[in-house]
């Protein structure tokens, strides 16, 4: 390297730590709020300082085992209904024609637009019509298929040879055997994606669980964070920063654990 | 379903039902959860309805002739769109700088693109809560920086600021995604093209403005799209930092529809917000993929 490379590089680096502070600081500030005792809140504290006691009352005043418990099932019930459903629905529409394959298309393009908002008044009026605000079955309800989803192992099987798809053809393997037996292992890398995709989505999603929960006993972790740290709630900001690292915490654990995967899996799903 | 029975080999006797009965469960969840969810819409916004009594009248275009005209309404409006052109191009631009830089560098890309990344993995309800505290009048660390600059105090309790102050946490959260996207963009430029330029003796910007940038069409037109409809759509940092406040000055359209189709069960005004979102949504799509979609796509194959 020549040393006007060399000034080049270290340039570069250095410009990206610098917007590298400000994409970290964030995080930074909110783990150590989170370990600064109350009293020291506003003046600034030392690292002698610093206690757990704001965990202790985040964990006092909210039930997060069971905050995680029900995002967990509900990331669960979602990825796998997703699963279940768009995996055949994406390799019909990419190996075979019949007729209304145009229609199907588009049916799954037009839903690809509609965002969860839009969906919001009318579901939340049949919910509360059958009683069902504030359960689990409400909070996977519109996500059980994904037009992305469909979308996504579309694109990925059209890619696939279709020399395996004749040969199990010769072997008489039925449809539902080819979507199980022969598509299944080869989109791995596609459900590998999917999987992270729609986990973070519904991990993260704030916007339907505020639409069907009332209470907070089925809370989901982005909805028991916003009720616990709302101002009438009148919890201090370190309890508050306590309570954001801990439901921040497993995505970016699995993220530092699994980073190819999760970007691999942000990238696939859109470069297609 | 004979007529595709027969198209296709099928040594077996007896009948099987043809492939297309695959697209039965997710064809009919998506008619359940979504073309039929957005029927009704439309037909509640042509009603009073009492979610309570599940008693419902009839009265013809009376909730868009309430909605449309409200303060309420115009406000949100015109904040979705101000946070549209406060975030995007933003976004947009600083997301390509950092890929240029990351992509350029000879060893620790993989590290910056994950620091960068970070806030795409980051739950945003809770990071939003993060940031409330940064944005925390006086002693938070904006005011206590840059707001000493630029003069700047209290973002979140300001009636001009406050639409900034969640602006800049939608910035922060997409720009790892959009840095992901043109990193992906950039591996796509074929070297031998960017090394015949060189030898040709082109400069670095031209270089950029000739192969790079015309390389990149596809990944900018589809992060412009995504980064668009994640602005219109932006809910998350808006409850949890300013509930639309102070006085809406930064209510945008899902936070009002949530307020008054949701909370207030409004249901005809909140089904008139959702149908102006959905418009919204879909007409500034189909302008962008008319106007820069096709452009960039031919360039992009040059």
């Amino acid at each position: 390297m020549t040393a006007r490379t060399v000034t080049r590089e270290t340039l570069t680096h250095l410009a990206l730590a610098l917007g590298g502070v400000i994409i970290l600081a964030p995080f930074a500030i909110m783990v150590w709020t989170a370990f600064v005792p109350e009293r020291l809140i506003f003046t600034g504290a030392g690292p002698g300082d610093l206690t757990l006691e704001n965990f202790r009352i985040a964990l006092r005043e909210w039930d997060w085992l069971s905050a995680y418990r029900t995002s967990v099932v509900v990331a669960v019930i979602t990825f796998v209904a997703q699963l279940v459903t768009c995996l055949p629905a994406g390799y019909v529409l990419a190996r075979h024609r019949f007729r209304g394959h145009g229609v199907a298309t588009w049916v799954m393009l037009g839903c690809l637009i509609v965002p969860g908002q839009v969906i919001a008044i009318p579901t939340y009026v049949v919910i509360s019509r059958v009683g069902q605000l504030d359960t689990i079955l409400a909070l996977v309800w519109p996500s059980l298929t994904s037009a992305f989803g469909i979308f996504l192992f579309r694109q990925f099987i059209l890619t696939l040879p279709q020399s395996i798809f004749d040969a199990a053809r010769l072997d008489r393997v039925s449809e539902f055997g080819m979507v199980w037996r022969v598509v299944l292992p080869n989109v791995k890398p596609a459900i590998t994606a999917f999987g992270i995709f729609s986990v973070v989505s519904s991990w993260n999603d704030l916007f339907w669980a505020s639409v069907v929960l009332q209470s907070p006993d089925n809370a989901t972790v982005p909805f028991a964070v916003t009720r616990f740290t709302d101002p009438e709630a009148g919890i201090q900001y370190g309890a508050q920063m306590a309570a954001a690292s801990l439901a921040v915490l497993p995505l970016i654990i699995a993220f530092l654990v699994a980073q190819r995967q999760f970007i691999r899996g942000i990238n696939l799903s859109a470069t297609d | 379903m004979n007529s595709l029975h027969t198209r296709l080999p099928r040594p077996h006797i007896g009948l099987r039902p043809p492939p297309s009965a695959l697209l039965i469960p997710a064809y009919t969840l998506l008619f359940l959860l979504i073309v039929g969810p957005v029927l009704v819409v439309v037909t509640l916004s042509l009603f009073d309805y009492d979610p309570l009594l599940g008693a419902a009248g009839f009265v013809g275009m009376d909730n868009f002739a309430r909605v449309l005209p409200s303060d309420d309404f115009r406000t949100a409006l015109v904040n979705t769109a101000v946070y549209m052109l406060l975030t995007v191009p933003v976004t947009l631009t600083a997301s390509l700088l950092v890929a240029l830089g990351i992509h350029s560098v000879r060893f620790g890309a993989a590290l910056w693109r994950s620091v960068y990344f970070l806030p795409v993995a980051a739950t945003l309800a809770a990071m939003a809560v993060a940031w409330r505290w940064l944005f925390y009048a006086d002693s938070g660390l904006i005011d206590a920086t840059i707001g000493q600059v630029l003069g700047l105090r209290d973002w979140l309790h300001s009636t001009t600021l406050a639409l900034p102050a969640v602006s800049v946490v939608g910035t922060w959260e997409n720009m790892g995604f959009a840095i992901v996207m043109f990193l992906a963009g950039l591996s796509a430029v074929p070297p031998h093209v960017m090394e015949a330029a060189r030898l040709d003796g082109a400069g670095p910007w031209n270089r950029f403005w000739h192969v790079t940038w015309p390389a990149l069409g596809p990944a900018t037109v589809f992060t412009l799209i995504i980064c668009t409809r994640n602005a219109l759509k932006v809910f998350d940092q808006v409850q949890v930092m300013t509930k639309g406040g102070p006085i809406n000055s930064s209510t945008t359209l899902s936070y009002l529809l949530w307020e008054r189709g949701i909370r207030f069960l409004d249901i005809g005004g909140g089904s008139v917000i959702t149908l102006m979102l959905l418009a919204l949504i879909l007409g500034v799509t189909v302008i962008q993929l008319s106007a820069v979609g096709r452009r960039w796509e031919r360039a992009g194959t040059r």
